[in-house]
This record gives C-alpha cells, structure tokens and sequence, in this order.
C-alpha cells in the first residue's frame, strides 16, 4: 500500500494489482492516472453496504465514494484542498463525508448519530464513521489542517464551520452563546460551537466552510 | 533567468533592455527600477509581440484572447494574479508549451506566441476535446527560448509522457503540457453514468507523445 504526497494538495496512490492495495476515493476525485486502472461507483452506500445506504439516505450524509482497481499510479485532488494523511489501526475516525479524500480497502465506512446538537451546526446530525485497520486521507481547506489534542483535563471548543473529523474516545457536544447581543446583531460570530471532552486528536482546517 | 518565485503565488522578473517581459494586463503587483507598462497596442498578438496579425485575428474571433501588457526598460517586477497559484515553466526552445490563454501569466517577450486550432491537432477529435475541456476550440502555444509563468488553482504537478508511457489527465485539472504530445478525449461511461451512479470520471484526457503535462491539484476552473 503504497502512498506518497505529490505536493501537499496532491495524494498519489500505486496500485499493484494485487489484493489490498485497491482503494476508495471521492468520486471525481482523479486528476491522473498513468498504468491500467479502473474507476467504478463504489455502489449504495459508498461500498458500505445496504445498511449503510439506508441510514444515509435517512440523515442525508451522503458518501460517494469510487473504487480503484488495478495496476498503475492514481493521482488524487479535490479543490485544491490539503490532504492529511492517518493510520487507523483498529480504532475509529469521524469525519465529514465530503472531507473524505481516500480510503484503503479494509476500512469500514458508517454512519453514526451525534446527538441533537448537529441539527443546527450544519453539520447535520449525523457523521460518517470510519474504522478497521489501514489508511485514510482527508481533505483540508485553506491550508494544512491543524491537530489539536483533546485531555481529560483539557476539553476543546471547535468552529462547527472549521471542523474536519476526530479520532479518539471523544464525547462531542454542541454549545450556544446566544445572547441579546445576537438580537441586536452585535454577535461575535462564534455563537455555536462543538465542544469535545475525553482524550483524543480534533483536526480542523484553516477555512470555514 | 526571467522569472524568480517569491512564494507559491508570486514571481520576480527582472527587465533588461532587449529582456521584456510581456505580462496579463493587470498582474503587476509591484515594481522598482526604472520600468515602463504598455498595452500590447492593437489587442495580443499584434505588432512585434506575439505572432502576427494572423494570429491576431484569430485571437480575436474566438476569444482567445487575454489583454497583455509589456514591462520595459531596467528594473524589476513582481506579479501575481487573483491568489492564484503561479507554476514557472522553462523551455529551452526544442519543445513548445501549449497553454490557454488564460492561465497565462507571464512570459519572456522574446518567445514568440501563436494561437493554434485545435482541429490541427487531429482533426475532429481535436474540435471535441477543446470543448469537453472548456477550453475552446483554440489553444495559445509559446515557443522559443525562455520561461512562462503559469496559473492554477492549487498549483501544478508535472507527468512525463513518453517511452510507452501513457498518461490519462482529467480534462478539468489540465493546465498546459510541452513537447510534442497528444490529447484524446476517451469516454469510460458505463450504465451507471446514466442512472447517476457514475464514478465521476467518465471523461478523461488519454496524453501520448513524447513531453510533460502539468496537472493542477484541483477540478476548478480559474
């Protein structure tokens, strides 16, 4: 599973042909490809499964994912968005679908409920989940993406807007500093927020959407 | 020579004497030094840069066309346009660089520009693939000795072509390619295409010949 940083904006993924080096990827997301390699809708559900379509066609968290096959070297970019890079080994990321860059064979995708709160984030009230043991890349907008690590001790506030995924046993909650001032128009602009408690990595991205 | 990058967006060009610089009207950020900005008198193309008044005409009559200004005298210049990224090219004058007008930037005044149909470029499939691309059924090529500085959204990469070795180029992510190559527009849409489940690459650019193509790291048009 060979993947290596073109430029910080660009993933470029060699596949062998042989088992395990297939990918999954946002569909259009191919800028170039040289060697003989095949692009296909991943199918309901972003290749989750019928489960998987299901509970996305209830939250709308919609996942669109392509398979890669073949032989050859795949060059992946969305929108000029920076690509981070992470391990999974074992353990579960959240993220946005539409921040889902790439994905190797062997990772799960679903979708989880978060809780009330997303119904007003825009972030809906649902998250994709990723899981299992490989690779997975995201996307970051505006810049390279900052990781902040979240303690028992430290709890962390982040812009709904600038938020890209988390990795960690985190409890995600959503805060609102809605005041008079917000009727008057003298908000500060921050009026809600995700907050995260318990210990693991945020990572958010330097624009907001 | 010509162009020294500042950061990823912006470019240093020092002007000489007999060293201009022609430039998109409008990108000067900043300049020192006894330097002079004129149009490109009589629209691009026209006059001793540029190609003529052939290539002026059909610059005109297909919009292809991108107002250029020339920097004179002896100073230096600093351009930049809309944030974009800036990707400098240097051609040692064996191969010439094909380009749209509009991602151009900047480039030594010496090189001489054309505006070639892309029906030259085989035909029909030539025709098809300047509008699958958005590009317009005419392209603007650079030849010469020297270096251009080009636009993208996200900056470029390069791919070298050639000795077997093809390369397949979303049509919206191309920015420009040198040497002598071929672009064919292939189709890869299947059933699903049509029922909206298509893996969003139905259409691809096949690039053979002998050169480089530079791929920007996005789908967006500038």
């Amino acid at each position: 599973m060979a993947w290596r940083l073109e430029s910080p904006r660009v993933l470029v993924v060699e596949l062998d042909g042989g088992k395990g080096s297939a990918v999954r990827a946002q569909t259009g997301s191919m800028v170039a490809y040289e060697g003989d390699v095949q692009f296909k809708n991943a199918g309901t559900g972003g290749g989750g499964g019928l489960r998987a379509a299901f509970k996305q066609r209830l939250s709308g968290e919609s996942l669109s994912l392509m398979d890669i096959t073949g032989r050859g070297s795949v060059h992946l970019a969305v929108g000029a968005g920076h690509v981070l890079v992470l391990d999974l080994a074992g353990d579960t990321l959240k993220a946005e679908s539409e921040g889902l860059l790439c994905l190797s064979e062997g990772l799960r995708t679903d979708v989880a409920f978060t809780g009330l709160q997303g119904a007003s984030s825009g972030q809906g009230l649902f998250t994709t989940t990723v899981s299992g043991h490989g690779r997975v890349a995201l996307l970051s907008l505006g810049g390279p993406p900052i990781a902040l690590r979240v303690g028992p001790q430290t709890p962390l506030v982040v812009d709904p807007d600038a938020y890209i995924g988390c990795v960690g046993e985190l409890r995600q909650s959503f805060v609102t500093d809605v005041s008079w001032r917000n009727l008057l128009g003298e908000d500060s602009g921050e009026a809600f927020s995700l907050r995260f408690e318990g210990s693991g990595v945020v990572y958010v991205q330097p624009e907001e959407r | 020579m010509a162009f020294t990058k500042v950061t990823s967006k912006v470019v240093l060009a020092e002007v000489r004497p007999g060293r201009e610089v022609l430039a998109r009207r409008g990108a000067m950020l900043a300049s020192t030094g006894d330097v002079r900005f004129s149009p490109v008198v009589g629209g691009p193309g026209a006059g001793a840069y540029g190609g003529g008044l052939a290539a002026s005409l059909a610059r005109g009559m297909q919009g292809e066309a991108v107002a250029l200004m020339v920097a004179e005298g002896s100073g230096s210049v600093h351009y930049g346009f809309r944030g974009h990224h800036v990707t400098v090219i240097d051609l040692d004058g064996s191969q010439p660089l094909s380009v749209e007008a509009d991602r151009l930037l900047a480039h030594d005044a010496s090189m001489s520009s054309s505006v070639v149909f892309l029906g030259q470029q085989g035909g029909l499939r030539g025709a098809v693939r300047g509008a699958v691309t958005g590009q317009g059924l005419f392209t603007t090529q650079l030849s010469g000795r020297g270096s251009v500085a080009v636009l993208s959204h996200g900056g470029t990469f390069a791919l070298r072509v050639g000795g077997g070795r093809q390369v397949v180029v979303d049509p919206q992510a191309y920015v420009a390619h040198v040497g002598d190559l071929r672009l064919d527009v292939v189709t890869a849409l299947s059933w699903r295409d049509a029922v909206g489940r298509g893996s969003g690459e139905g259409v691809q650019l096949k690039v053979s010949g002998e050169g480089t193509v530079h791929v920007q790291a996005s789908e967006e048009k500038l």
